[in-house]
């Protein structure tokens, strides 16, 4: 064990002999009745949309007036109730609100919980099991969907990694973490379920990617865990989303698509909202925020390219394999790809960092691309 | 960061290359033939839509899943192909008897079928305009503390592991998330609940330090035994005597119920598989029962929980009410540690005789 609570209940004599001697009397303390609490009584602002955590922000129970930092140990005290002497730590490792907290947080889970959906039952299967797709265009979508399958968890493997680590007195954030961790299960499995459902399966696993994934994993704090994998590289799959929505080969599998599209804007708008919450409350994280994003965005530069994905995003993308389907797909794939990095850059703006973009590589990278691209089209 | 990439790609000729490459439509198609297993899934039952278990098939199964993962310590998709360069992601968890039970895709299933969202399938109106009575009112809310304080704990149960669990148990991760967002919704609503009627109460340090020494098990098995079915034994125990409250909490506490009873079928599934492969290990986790067990009292026997169940159950504290509500309690209590031992006799782990809970709760 790696830990052993203060006492051994049933070694304890009085403990013991206190719950037996209240079954048998029936004398209650009742202290509790007196814990020294804050009497609120909150109610719907809205009937319609039901009781949120936004009508919960009052007073000592509220997000607003939370500290800056959680102080003294943390333990699963609920934020708001009364804390006797010898609460156990829990050892929280994230205590400090500019590192794990967002504006809009409560909203957000809010939404996740009101927009929850079920791949099983939610998605045309009946339609898609009865479309047949043409070899080189099933075979680019399986492969798509591989990519798919393969990364989509790694945004539950990285947020779970911090939940425990976080105090419980941002527990709207642990809550949102959670549903998080779901969507990104239930984005796994629909893509795993598509893939088997197009006759070719699921297709080749890509290593270049699964390194970014590795580095997403290995981050040194909650903040530089969220601002790439929350804001880079689901800002990534968002783009790749709306791409694939407009490259669907299914009404289906565009239904499918924007299904995923919601949570996933949900989950980068959490992470611009923490990155800019972030900034301005603990200013002196920028400098190490941006040495994370460089190596970030060297991962992506190596990623970007890995044949098994963009290849097959150009077949879908030109609607065939033969050379004229390839031409028309390449326009199609170098757009987006400019388009993925500059709304990368965007967010980034609007988070409170714009001086990332001269200091960026990629962002120079994608600058000569676009350079090359309009000199083409001249 | 403790990982960087193997080269700096910006000035990497290779890199440089296959991006220019790419733009003149040159594509290396590599992925184009692999040897992938072709399968077409349908759904058994289309009124059930496509399920997992309509995806057991071949080497994309988990039937497929060998005893110890050697070849993937990646994320790359079961049954995708795997190709060198893939990396090791740290996984420890790589024997699928430590974490697997033969339920969790059926239980990831229902957990989406079944899921519900406290700010809306709570009528809260409801609550305003049937109050519990005074004492019933300063009970419930001590009640949802504590509640509050083993829902937290749990929450934090399966984000210790998920991360170290091997990705091809991508039913089983996905279980453990949908176990997450279950706790999230409880300590949503539990608060909800508590905040609605005057706010909350005590937190408990015996509840505290019971669900710390629990969901602190060193290994997963052992852990999912100490919190899925050890503690949720006691927690369906809770939901079920205070779901007498009123008709809102009667509601309340049933889809309660329902996400724990799930989490408990996981547990015992879980139990019965690992024992299945490992019988001569049922000898450690009895020595862990022997020494974690007692964390039953702490939480049963905690003031801060116990009164409160007491109070409601007999609804109110005359004396009349506290004897009927001790009754109540009594039989609950017995009921929890019955039920506990049952399920852990039923897959093989006989504790009657052994346990020292006996002692308090006969």
């Amino acid at each position: 064990m790696s830990y052993l609570a203060t006492t051994d209940f049933l070694d304890d004599k009085d403990f013991v002999d206190r719950y037996l001697y209240t079954m048998r009397t029936g004398n209650l303390d009742l202290s509790w009745m007196n814990a020294a609490t804050e009497h609120v009584e909150v109610q719907a602002a809205n009937k319609r949309r039901g009781l949120t955590f936004r009508d919960l922000d009052v007073g000592t129970y509220g997000y607003t007036e939370l500290p800056a930092i959680s102080r003294g140990a943390s333990s699963l005290a609920p934020r708001g109730a009364e804390e006797p002497a010898g609460l156990p730590d829990m050892n929280a490792g994230t205590v400090r609100k500019a590192d794990v907290w967002a504006y809009n947080i409560e909203g957000y889970y809010e939404e996740a919980m009101s927009r929850q959906w079920n791949a099983a039952t939610d998605i045309p299967w009946k339609q898609l099991c009865e479309t047949e797709l043409a070899e080189d265009i099933g075979k680019a979508y399986s492969q798509l969907l591989t990519f798919l399958t393969e990364v989509e968890m790694i945004a539950t493997d990285v947020p779970s990694k911090w939940l425990s680590q976080i105090s419980s007195d941002y527990f709207e954030v642990k809550n949102f973490i959670a549903t998080q961790c779901m969507d990104e299960a239930r984005h796994a499995e629909v893509f795993r379920k598509r893939a088997l459902t197009t006759g070719y399966g699921l297709m080749k696993a890509s290593p270049q990617n699964e390194r970014n994934l590795k580095f997403l994993r290995e981050a040194d704090s909650f903040a530089e865990a969220s601002t790439t994998l929350h804001l880079q590289a689901e800002g990534f799959v968002l783009t790749m989303f709306r791409f694939s929505e407009y490259l669907s080969p299914t009404d289906g599998d565009k239904k499918l698509f924007r299904l995923v599209m919601q949570d996933e804007a949900r989950h980068v708008g959490y992470g611009m909202q923490h990155l800019k919450w972030h900034l301005e409350n603990a200013p002196e994280s920028r400098e190490i925020i941006h040495r994370h994003l460089a190596e970030a965005e060297n991962f992506i530069f190596g990623g970007i390219f890995a044949p098994e994905v963009l290849e097959s995003f150009v077949i879908l993308a030109g609607k065939g394999s033969k050379h004229e389907n390839i031409r028309a797909g390449v326009d199609v794939v170098n757009r987006f790809a400019i388009q993925q990095v500059e709304e990368y850059f965007e967010r980034l703006d609007k988070c409170g960092m714009p001086e990332r973009r001269e200091r960026s590589t990629l962002w120079q990278v994608i600058e000569m691309a676009k350079a090359g691209t309009a000199a083409n089209h001249a | 960061m403790s990982y960087y990439a193997e080269k700096y790609f910006f000035e990497d000729e290779t890199t440089i290359e296959a991006n220019q490459r790419l733009a003149e439509g040159k594509l290396v198609l590599d992925w184009f033939d692999v040897d992938a297993e072709k399968v077409r899934v349908v759904p058994s039952d289309f009124n059930r839509g496509l399920t997992y278990d309509d995806c057991n098939v071949g080497g994309y199964g988990w039937d497929a899943i060998p005893e110890n993962i050697r070849r993937n310590y990646s994320m790359a998709a079961r049954g995708s192909v795997l190709v060198p360069g893939l990396p090791d992601l740290g996984y420890t968890l790589n024997r699928k008897s430590e974490v697997w039970s033969n339920n969790c895709a059926e239980l990831y299933e229902e957990s989406k079928s079944r899921r519900w969202a406290p700010a809306v399938d709570i009528d809260w109106e409801a609550v305003r305009a049937n109050p519990l009575s005074p004492p019933c009112t300063h009970a419930m809310r001590q009640l949802c503390t504590a509640l509050l304080e083993i829902a937290l704990g749990i929450l934090e149960f399966p984000g210790r592991w998920v991360f170290w669990i091997n990705q091809e148990f991508l039913e089983l991760k996905s279980l453990h998330c949908a176990q997450m967002i279950d706790q999230a919704r409880h300590v949503e609503v539990f608060r909800k609940r508590a905040m609605t009627i005057g706010g909350l109460g005590r937190a408990s340090v015996a509840i505290e330090q019971a669900v710390k020494e629990l969901i602190s098990a060193d290994t997963y098995t052992s852990g999912s035994l100490s919190v899925f079915l050890m503690l949720n034994s006691i927690v369906l125990g809770l939901f079920r005597t205070a779901s007498s409250a009123s008709s809102v909490d009667a509601k309340m506490f049933r889809l309660c119920m329902q996400d724990t009873a799930r989490q408990i079928a996981y547990a015992t599934g879980q139990l019965r598989f690992f024992l299945g492969e490992h019988p001569a290990k049922s000898l450690v986790l009895h020595e862990h029962l022997d020494q974690t067990e007692h964390v039953m009292v702490g939480i049963l026997a905690a003031p801060e929980l116990l009164e409160p169940l007491i109070v409601l159950a007999g609804g109110g504290t005359s004396a009349a009410q506290v004897s009927a509500g001790r009754d109540k309690v009594l039989a609950m209590h017995r009921g929890v540690i019955g039920e506990y031992l049952e399920r852990l006799a039923s897959v093989g782990l006989e504790r009657r005789g052994r346990t020292r809970l006996e002692k308090v709760f006969s």
